[in-house]
């Protein structure tokens, strides 16, 4: 009774470090109703004295009823007992709330489908509890499916586990293990779990002359212990420096640094950029929807200054360039003459993003509607402020994007007076290899527009470059080892070197820094941390600014980077696709007969094109059942370790008795005999626990024989066996002279036969499956680690006993 | 090697002799092949046997036909409060023929010696049997005489009639190897004493089956039985639980542990092995151990006796490592 109710109150005070995942509270008092559920069927299934593998079912049907009447109720009959509709309305919910799961980041909207998917959640979770602790009697490894609850927000919300939340999820454990000693306390009358064996020997042995005094403090150090872990499990982590304290005092999310100074903080866009691309879990960035629907590069930082180390910035804003005083100034290089397409495009970022100050903006923005100062950088268009940051905003910008062709590129006037110098400088050690590569690579190029397209091929077909981001360092020698050895990197290398490489044949060339146009979720384009891009944008005197994309696409690369379609080379016209339109045409455009390069398939450009099925997710690489199947797979293989373990045990006895079988014949002398002999005993020792009838440690070979020769009838060749095997080991243990050690490998089968025979087929399975020995060798093991635990406090006692004993 | 060799052939012997004497008691004591089979083991083992039980039960017959069965002299005391150390140990007398002190010797010389009624006799009196026990002489007027091999003596004890008696101190009963009641005769072996005693005592008709020389070998083959180390910890670690049991307010000796050893020996050697196993220490524990514990108040008031303490730590003490490594 009390341990249903503990085992309850641990699972509930578990899920209360979900809170912070949901938007609404509406969810816990589904949960708490399904824990309750559970807890109802334990306390009857205790009443009625239902046998242990009863409850849990019992329990199961329990909370499928709940979740139909509070979630389904409609469709039951009686509101209650589940019907088919029903069921497949719970079934329609719980799938609605898995792609509901998939599709928001935390924290969700604890809408009807993803409550009754957290309850019944929470429900499995306390059923298991109540599996552990109640019906096994191990509340010590309810533990795990507890910590199983508490790890989903430690995985999912970037911020600490809120401290108070810990300590009410840790007190519930406790609690649960204090009713759990109660209740053996109550049966058994001491409070002995673990050590039962030591506790034993140690008052059998000469040293250990310590009568039963002992166990006087035990429960109150046991909560003492208790509640010095808790203490120290929050306190410490806080005194360490590399915590942030301010979340400490914030319970869920929202902890925020405010860093809001004058200066316009750049945190190296560079290593943020790797910093995102290697976060183990999506987080949503932003979001946004425009006019027709199709995903856009956002670009923040545009840099443009090549050090010969990286790429770095130095933007300028004026007061007159701020976004609230009209347009933003002109895009520089763009000739009046070219058509565009205007797109408006809506951005929400989200709350979470900290110390952002730049807009993410499609290139090249016209106009800005935004709250707060923001101003642009006249020379590359980024927009920032000094004083706002850009996490939670949401505004609008109109971009007039050039729709540009490969034919009109081509037959662009080959100068670059527009564009500023600096885009074009390099340092004056550039390697020479480098300078020689990229006039290899244009070197039957005719206009820039195909040294550029020449340039991007290099990265993205003809050079064998491969996508990792495990590749580290700046500087010539970087660059260097990554275009002329390694040729593996991520994003950030392929666009400086492209950028590189264009200076070299005389294209002026920036990086730019940002995010691809995401992925479509329901109607709206979602940008996560793992579409965070850099690219190249290459300057043509007369449309300007225009991206490229040496990065490789698809699943062996960045995944949802896109390649423009103006960067495509001619292609064979059979292979052309004409289906997918370019990512650039627009409403002002869409009278103009389609260009025929502009409906090549980007796809076809990459080596993982057919991985890169335009507008699917990243991550669907793999299906949900290939999921489970792989995690039922790898916990089918664990379930099976006890069993591999005993029979690596038994092959190894076997053999090492197959070595003295074949010299039973010559008369073993000495100990010589002695490990084979042993290891039929053990062997045997095994095989009885396996079968529950273990030899207790009191009992002799020979007894052993007794019993078992008794209360299992044996026949006369199975006794002969087991008496012969008791023999031998006899002798070979206490004789002065061991003597003929017999057929032994015969007769251990002959004994695991007849041993065999005597249990049920569901203890056959079980002692091959999760053999009992080898449970207990590791059990053992386990122990051994306690005893040096014991050891360690056996010091402290001795101190503490040495000081005279006030109390 | 000579005594590889010769222990197996001595052992049969052993065995047949041993085999020979047990048939003549139990001819005569029926149904108590337990009390005879320790008898043997405690003669075997050189040691000193105390039978306690109540009247009648054929206490003093056993001791009787062990002794008759092996051509031994054979001396039986009964213990009364007026008894005096001399009488066991024997006297000086002057002798007017010789003109000098003679030493007459008591029925303590004798390879076999029945105490009966041990504790009827005075603490003093007591003392001086105890001593001829231990050390396997007497000293009369400063003049210490050896004691004939083999040496056992077999005391009754009434547990019931305790008035008007001096019950042996537990430093004395701590002399005695083995304790072993009697018990009532099962109801077949009552009617079978009742046909075979109805005309003449039994004993009267039994012949000597073995001889001193012949129990004095098999004592010395007894002593080559071979004990392992991990066997005699064992009984260490028996003897140890006794003096840890809360259950128990005095263990057992160190002098416990040597004669559970040496009755193990005779124990294995009668079973026709030439080497002790943990079951002979098991099989002894009891008879051997319990007659020197007292129990704690604790246990006294649950009324747990000794011989139950010692089965429940027979119980609980793991015996030697027998499994592999």
């Amino acid at each position: 009774m009390r341990l249903s109710v503990a085992a309850a109150a641990a699972t509930l005070s578990a899920a209360i470090l979900l809170y912070p995942l949901f938007e609404a509270a509406s969810w816990f008092w589904g949960a708490t109703g399904a824990v309750l559920a559970v807890l109802a069927t334990s306390l009857l299934a205790g009443r009625l004295a239902l046998p242990a593998w009863a409850a849990p079912p019992a329990a199961l049907v329990a909370l499928w009823i709940y979740l139909t009447a509070s979630y389904a109720a409609q469709e039951a009959w009686l509101y209650v007992v589940p019907t088919k509709a029903s069921v497949v309305e719970l079934a329609r919910l719980l799938s609605t709330g898995w792609t509901d799961i998939q599709r928001f980041a935390a924290p969700v909207p604890a809408n009807e489908a993803i409550s009754l998917l957290a309850a019944g959640g929470v429900g499995l979770i306390a059923i298991l509890v109540d599996l552990f602790a109640v019906r096994l009697r191990r509340a010590a490894l309810a533990g795990l499916p507890i910590l199983a609850l508490a790890t989903v927000p430690a995985t999912i919300l970037p911020e600490p586990i809120s401290w108070p939340a810990f300590i009410l999820a840790a007190l519930g454990f406790t609690g649960l293990l204090v009713a759990d000693g109660r209740e053996r306390l109550g049966h058994w009358g001491r409070a002995v779990l673990v050590r039962r064996t030591r506790m034993a020997a140690t008052a059998e042995r000469p040293g250990g002359s310590r009568p039963a005094m002992d166990t006087r403090g035990l429960r109150l150090s046991g909560k003492r212990i208790g509640f010095a872990a808790i203490v120290l499990a929050v306190a410490v982590p806080a005194a360490l420096p590399v915590m942030e304290p301010v979340s400490f005092f914030t319970f869920g999310v929202g902890g925020r640094g405010s860093g809001a100074g004058n200066s316009i903080s750049i945190p190296s866009p560079i290593a943020n950029l790797k910093g995102q691309l290697e976060l183990p879990e999506r987080r949503t960035v932003l979001t946004y929807t425009n006019n027709d629907d199709k995903p856009r590069y956002l670009r923040i930082y545009a840099l443009d200054r090549f050090d010969g180390e990286q790429f770095g910035m130095e933007p300028k804003g004026s007061p007159d360039d701020r976004t609230d005083n009209g347009p933003l100034p002109p895009p520089p290089g763009l000739g009046r003459g070219v058509k565009v397409d205007n797109v408006v495009t809506t951005v929400e970022i989200s709350e979470e993003i900290a110390e952002l100050s730049f807009l993410p903006l499609p290139y090249p923005p016209r106009e800005v509607r935004v709250e707060g100062d923001w101003r642009a950088d006249v020379d590359t268009l980024m927009v920032f402020s000094t004083r706002d940051e850009a996490a939670g905003l949401e505004y609008e910008v109109a971009s007039s994007e050039p729709a540009v062709t490969g034919e009109m590129l081509e037959s662009l006037p080959q100068s670059r007076s527009g564009a500023d110098p600096r885009y074009l400088s390099l340092p004056d050690d550039l390697p020479p290899e480098i300078e020689e590569l990229a006039s290899r690579i244009t070197a039957d190029a005719d206009t820039t527009y195909e040294a550029a397209v020449k340039l991007q091929e290099f990265f993205t077909k003809t050079g064998n470059f491969t996508y990792s981001l495990r590749t580290q360092g700046h500087g010539n020698d970087a660059l260097r080892d990554f275009l002329l050895r390694s040729r593996a990197g991520y994003c950030e290398q392929f666009a400086a070197s492209m950028a590189v490489l264009a200076r070299v044949v005389g294209i002026p060339s920036r990086v730019a820094i940002g995010y691809t146009g995401g992925t479509k979720i329901a109607d709206r384009w979602m940008v996560a941390t793992n579409d965070s891009h850099s690219w190249p944008e290459l300057y043509f005197e007369g449309v300007g600014w225009l991206p490229f994309e040496p990065t490789p696409t698809g699943a062996l690369g960045q995944g949802s980077a896109r390649v423009p379609a103006y960067t495509v080379p001619p292609l064979d016209p059979v292979e052309r696709d004409t289906t997918t339109p370019t990512p650039g045409a627009t409403s002002s455009s869409a009278d103009e007969p389609v260009d025929p390069q502009a409906r090549v398939n980007p796809r076809e450009l990459d080596r993982e094109a057919s991985l890169a099925t335009g507008g699917l997710p990243p991550d669907d690489s793999m299906p949900l059942a290939g999921k489970i199947g792989i995690g039922a797979a790898v916990l089918l293989l664990l379930l099976l370790v006890p069993a591999g373990m005993r029979l690596a045990t038994r092959g190894r006895r076997v053999r090492a008795l197959g070595r003295d079988g074949a010299e039973t014949s010559v008369r073993v002398g000495g100990g010589a005999a002695r490990p084979p002999v042993g290891a039929a005993w053990a062997e045997l020792d095994d095989l009885l626990l396996d079968y529950g009838m273990a030899r207790h440690p009191s009992e002799t070979p020979r007894a052993l024989t007794r019993r078992l020769t008794q209360s299992h009838e044996f026949g006369p060749e199975a006794a002969a066996a087991l008496a012969s095997i008791a023999s031998a080991v006899e002798r070979s243990l206490f004789a002065r002279d061991p003597g003929d050690a017999g057929p032994v490998k015969k007769d251990l089968r002959t004994v695991r036969r007849a041993l065999a025979a005597t249990v049920s087929r569901g203890r056959r399975v079980r002692a091959v499956l999760l053999p009992p020995s080898t449970l207990r060798r590791i059990r053992l093991m386990g122990e051994g680690l306690l005893d040096g635990f014991d050891r360690l406090e056996n010091l402290r006692l001795r101190r503490t006993t040495a000081a005279p004993k006030g109390s | 090697m000579a005594v590889t060799h010769d222990v197996p052939h001595r052992l049969d012997e052993l065995v047949s002799t041993a085999h020979r004497i047990r048939e003549a008691v139990e001819s005569v004591v029926e149904g108590k092949s337990d009390a005879v089979r320790l008898t043997l083991t405690v003669l075997l083992a050189e040691g000193h046997l105390l039978i306690e039980d109540v009247p009648g039960v054929g206490k003093t017959m056993l001791a009787k036909a062990l002794a008759r069965s092996i051509d031994c002299p054979v001396r039986r005391v009964q213990f009364t409060p007026d008894l005096l150390p001399s009488d066991i140990t024997g006297v000086s007398a002057y002798n007017q023929q010789t003109r000098e002190f003679e030493f007459k010797p008591g029925p303590v010389f004798a390879n076999i010696v029945v105490g009966d009624e041990i504790n009827r006799a005075s603490p003093k009196t007591q003392s001086a049997l105890l001593e001829c026990m231990e050390e396997h002489q007497v000293t009369v007027d400063g003049v210490t005489y050896r004691l004939d091999m083999p040496f056992m003596v077999i005391a009754t004890q009434n547990p019931i009639e305790m008035e008007g008696t001096y019950p042996l101190p537990e430093a004395q009963r701590d002399r005695f190897t083995a304790r072993v009641a009697m018990g009532y005769p099962a109801p077949t072996a009552e009617l079978e004493m009742l046909d075979v005693h109805g005309g003449a005592s039994p004993l009267d008709k039994l012949e000597p089956v073995a001889t001193t020389a012949e129990v004095r070998a098999l004592i010395e083959a007894v002593r080559g039985v071979y004990v392992a180390q991990p066997v005699k910890k064992y009984a260490i670690d028996l003897v140890v639980a006794t003096r840890t049991s809360p259950d128990l307010r005095l263990g057992a000796s160190p002098r416990s542990t040597l004669q559970l050893v040496r009755a193990a020996r005779a124990h294995a050697a009668l079973s026709g092995r030439d080497y002790v196993i943990p079951d002979d220490l098991q099989d002894l524990a009891v008879p051997v151990l319990a007659h020197r514990l007292l129990p704690s108040v604790e246990a006294q008031g649950q009324r747990r006796l000794p011989e139950q303490v010692v089965t429940d730590l027979l119980r609980r003490v793991p015996v030697p490592e027998t499994r592999a490594s």
